[in-house]
């Protein structure tokens, strides 16, 4: 990047300009062109090239070495990536469909209602590779297929007792407790859905917990955060914040409660401007077959393919799934509902 | 036209071609992009229906009661940090000058996290005396942590004031007919720097409305919502286009509030502060006080230092080497790794370009701040003045959103969006500073300059930066500290080769990895002190015993 002769002002090294007329010319020069012309990435794929553009929310660690595999096993293939926490990626996305159209030929999203919100609006859909029907029903529709999992799991204090099942956590034994918040995060919104259809739950699980002292964060993360350091005695937070908090030392442990850890699946799916492009198909084949699969469990994520190795799941661990198409139409009412107990 | 008192040598306020770029540079970084959102609501919108949405209103009372209690604690603390530290008697003074920007070099979802390491169940306190405080988990501890955020740049504000415009002869001459310290205080002192106190309040109130992380962090337990973090929950669920929509409106709906409070105090309350005054350079010794007052300001600034800065940096600064969350920080568990995980060639690269990048969009911001605080003088300067505070007003995500509609064609995933994001989240943070010094401008000495033949730049240079120097370093400092660590715009406009540092460490490690992004903080606190550290002789050297402001260049920072 060229960062042209503005002078630092601090010591008047300024007042070397020439003219007024020649700073302003450099601040509309360095404005308009001097950082211009670096990227080519954003340029959509065509079906013509080898070159793809990516956007997701999947975290580096999994997405980079998921990417270098592919472009080692297609050779001549290019991944040009954008990756965001999902409330950028959206932006973005949103950005770009409103100044001409989605600059992304694969969209590999965290959550199912994010993904079905880009094929409602057109964006992303239409295709699935041919061998989807390996990876469970449960985690895929027409227009996309889970390439990851998220499990929604209880993270507690060691001094703390364990919870056997989701409801213990609204028992004694806890007096601080801490949940997402399913408006900010799809995988607690997935939760929430899940509860608020299970008739022996229901959205009164909730309130049990808020009489037993939970207090609703904002991300799993800030969950995961909130009980490693101490200041929540336990909370409901993904499988992958809690088992890396765990890994790394932090006092705390992990449960798979029953009925089940909630699983939350993040799709990836073609846009529909690349139904064409070949390699933006060769990618999501990819990722979805047991090699792609293979490597992302070995970089920490959870893969959907069965069979697969990956990160940490205790022998015999429930896992329940919500219905994404009820959430994705009870949206509103749902978290109508909860807001009622948490506020929002 | 011309507001009273102001000198005749400046009554034709920036020259056409400068106004010119101004105008230019006001249309592309401000109005193109908000009128473009704007366009996307009227186009697609159910305005009734998003601001009828449930639990709206109270996220509007929020938002506009805390910027309010914020604004009226940080500018008094502010002042009064800035007047403590101005004194050169005060027993260790730079390190306390130094001590107190801090704040600035660390991001402010790290600075919640600290407080809550510090003060929270389980943190500092509770383990050392059994003593924590819920209350930082909800409005109260917002409020505190936003005023200690937000403190610093107050005082940077008010301290390149009071170098630019305080007038010490006048204050000895007020001590030796008689009059109090608090008489000096009130009457010349404060009279003085109000234009600076001014821009800083305006700058804290409307900081404070586009805050995110801290309500987030500290106030979302507490079922404390505000605009903002609805705007970013709106921008996190669904992806569908109802929140997104509901996004940009909130967003304008902070605008509609920013340009509401901001534009009367511009428009009236801006050329009244202002006061014809001579205007040769002084020197900047204040009048000394006597040692109990000198003892108790240096307690307490010490007292309030370590309070709000000394703890929570101290928990962040063990967080960064201690392995994990909830060990003891104890030398047995203390590990590099989070360094590690933090410098490697890709964060090296993107360090770079970060400079890079924060190098050139401070020095065209104080340029660009620069003439609109000289355009001031005029009616539609001062429109000027108001109009690039909304872009300031809005958060990073919706004005990344909003440049990205606006030139995502051309310029999308390249760096020159990027800078074009900074400079317009930052003008006004360049521009209120200067403003706030700006009427030192020697108009007889400007005078005298072009009638001896110098040509309009020499004098310009010679004669008004001069005096200008320390607010034109601080104005730089601080739009430099703020775009080197920004992750919001960043990570929405990045593309391939255009990756900030922000972007490859904190983005990539998930913003809740709180390790890592400690280690960040404190390897960007090292960068920025350490050639402050290094330069301080060679600066020093440069005193000139009858150069007060240079003088004080050299300390301000």
């Amino acid at each position: 990047m060229t960062t042209g002769s503005i002078g630092h002002p601090s010591r008047g090294r300024d007042g070397r300009r020439q003219s007024a007329s020649l700073a302003l010319t450099a601040v509309v020069v360095l404005a308009l062109g001097a950082c211009g012309g670096k990227s080519s990435g954003s340029e959509s794929g065509s079906g013509q090239s080898q070159a793809l553009t990516l956007y997701t929310c999947v975290n580096d660690a999994t997405i980079q070495p998921v990417i270098a595999a592919f472009e080692k096993a297609e050779s001549g293939s290019h991944v040009d990536l954008f990756r965001a926490p999902t409330g950028e990626l959206n932006a973005r996305v949103a950005a770009d469909a409103r100044s001409g159209g989605l600059r992304a030929d694969v969209v590999w999203g965290c959550d199912p209602l994010t993904v079905q919100a880009f094929v409602d609006q057109g964006l992303v859909g239409g295709w699935t590779p041919p061998d989807a029907d390996a990876v469970p029903a449960e985690f895929r529709t027409d227009d996309y297929v889970g390439a990851h999992v998220l499990y929604m799991v209880a993270v507690h204090r060691t001094d703390v007792p364990a919870p056997r099942t989701w409801a213990d956590l609204a028992g004694p034994g806890y007096t601080a407790l801490a949940v997402p918040d399913p408006s900010v995060a799809a995988s607690a919104l997935g939760t929430l859905g899940y509860f608020a259809a299970d008739p022996a739950y229901g959205v009164d699980f909730y309130r049990s917990l808020k009489d037993h002292g939970a207090v609703q964060v904002s991300t799993p993360d800030n969950v995961t955060t909130g009980v490693a350091q101490g200041v929540y005695d336990a909370g409901i937070t993904t499988a992958s914040s809690a088992y890396a908090a765990k890994d790394d030392g932090s006092p705390v442990d992990v449960v798979w409660p029953e009925p089940g850890a909630v699983a939350i699946y993040g799709p990836i799916a073609l846009a529909t401007h690349s139904a064409d492009s070949g390699a933006a198909k060769a990618f999501i084949s990819f990722v979805v077959s047991k090699e792609g699969q293979t490597v992302l469990g070995g970089a920490g994520s959870y893969p959907t393919l069965p069979g697969v190795g990956g990160p940490t799941v205790p022998a015999g661990a429930p896992v329940v799934s919500p219905d994404w198409a009820a959430i994705g139409a009870d949206k509103a009412s749902i978290l109508a509902d909860y807001q009622q107990v948490f506020g929002g | 036209m011309r507001p009273r008192g102001t000198p005749t040598v400046v009554r034709a306020g920036v020259p056409v071609p400068l106004a010119l770029p101004v105008a230019v540079l006001l249309g592309v970084l401000v109005a193109l992009p908000l009128l473009r959102l704007v366009q996307v609501l009227w186009q697609e919108g159910d305005l009734a229906g998003i601001l009828g949405s449930p639990g709206l209103g109270t996220a509007i009372g929020h938002t506009v009661v805390l910027a309010v209690a914020v604004t009226v604690t940080a500018v008094p603390i502010g002042v009064a940090l800035a007047l403590a530290l101005r004194r050169p008697d005060l027993p260790g003074r730079a390190f306390w000058r130094a001590a107190v920007l801090l704040p600035v070099v660390v991001p402010d979802f790290v600075l919640g996290y600290s407080w809550t390491q510090a003060y929270a169940r389980a943190g500092f306190t509770d383990t050392l005396l059994g003593l924590h405080w819920d209350g930082l988990l909800g409005p109260v501890g917002v409020w505190l942590v936003l005023v200690v955020n937000a403190a610093p740049l107050a005082y940077l504000v008010v301290a390149v004031g009071l170098a630019a415009r305080s007038e010490p002869d006048l204050e000895r001459a007020a001590r030796a007919s008689g009059a109090g310290s608090t008489t000096v205080l009130v009457t010349i002192t404060l009279r003085l720097v109000l234009p600076a106190v001014a821009a800083a309040s305006v700058l804290v109130f409307v900081l404070t409305l586009g805050t995110f992380a801290i309500p987030q962090v500290l106030g979302t337990p507490a079922g404390f919502r505000t605009v903002t973090t609805r705007i970013y929950a709106d921008l996190s669920i669904g992806g569908d286009p109802t929140s997104f929509l509901e996004a940009v409106s909130l967003a304008l709906l902070l605008v509609l509030v920013a340009v509401v409070c901001v534009a009367p105090s511009d428009a009236l309350l801006g050329p009244r502060l202002r006061s014809a005054r001579p205007a040769d350079a002084q020197g900047q010794q204040s009048v000394p006080g006597g040692r109990a007052a000198r003892r108790g300001q240096a307690v307490g600034v010490g007292l309030y230092l370590l309070l709000t800065m000394a703890v929570p940096l101290a928990a962040l600064a063990l967080s960064s080497v201690t392995r994990a969350l909830g060990v003891p920080p104890t030398p047995g568990n203390w590990t590099l790794d989070h360094f590690r995980q933090v410098l490697t060639v890709r964060t090296v690269e993107a360090l770079g370009r970060s400079v890079g990048l924060a190098v050139v969009a401070a020095s065209l911001l104080v340029l660009l701040g620069g003439l609109v605080a000289v355009g001031e003088r005029r009616r539609a300067g001062r429109a000027t003045a108001t109009l690039i505070t909304l872009t300031l007003v809005l958060p990073g995500s919706t004005l990344a959103v909003a440049l990205l509609i606006t030139y995502g064609r051309w310029l999308s995933g390249t760096l020159t969006l990027i800078l074009l994001a900074y400079l317009a989240k930052l003008w006004a943070f360049a521009h209120r500073p200067i403003a706030g010094a700006l009427d030192r401008l020697p108009p007889d000495e400007l005078h005298a300059a072009r009638a001896s033949g110098a040509a309009l730049l020499t004098a310009v240079r010679t004669v008004a930066l001069r005096p200008l120097a320390p607010a034109l370093l601080g104005a730089w400092l601080i739009c430099f500290l703020t775009a080197l660590h920004e992750v919001t715009m960043s990570s929405l406009l990045y593309g391939p080769g255009s990756e900030t540092l922000a972007v490859v460490v904190l983005n990539s490690q998930e913003l809740g990895r709180i390790g890592p992004t400690a280690a960040l903080s404190v390897v960007l606190t090292v960068l920025v002190a350490a050639p402050a550290l290094l330069l301080s002789p060679v600066v020093g050297r440069l005193r000139v015993p009858h150069d007060g402001p240079r003088a004080e260049v050299a300390r301000v920072g």
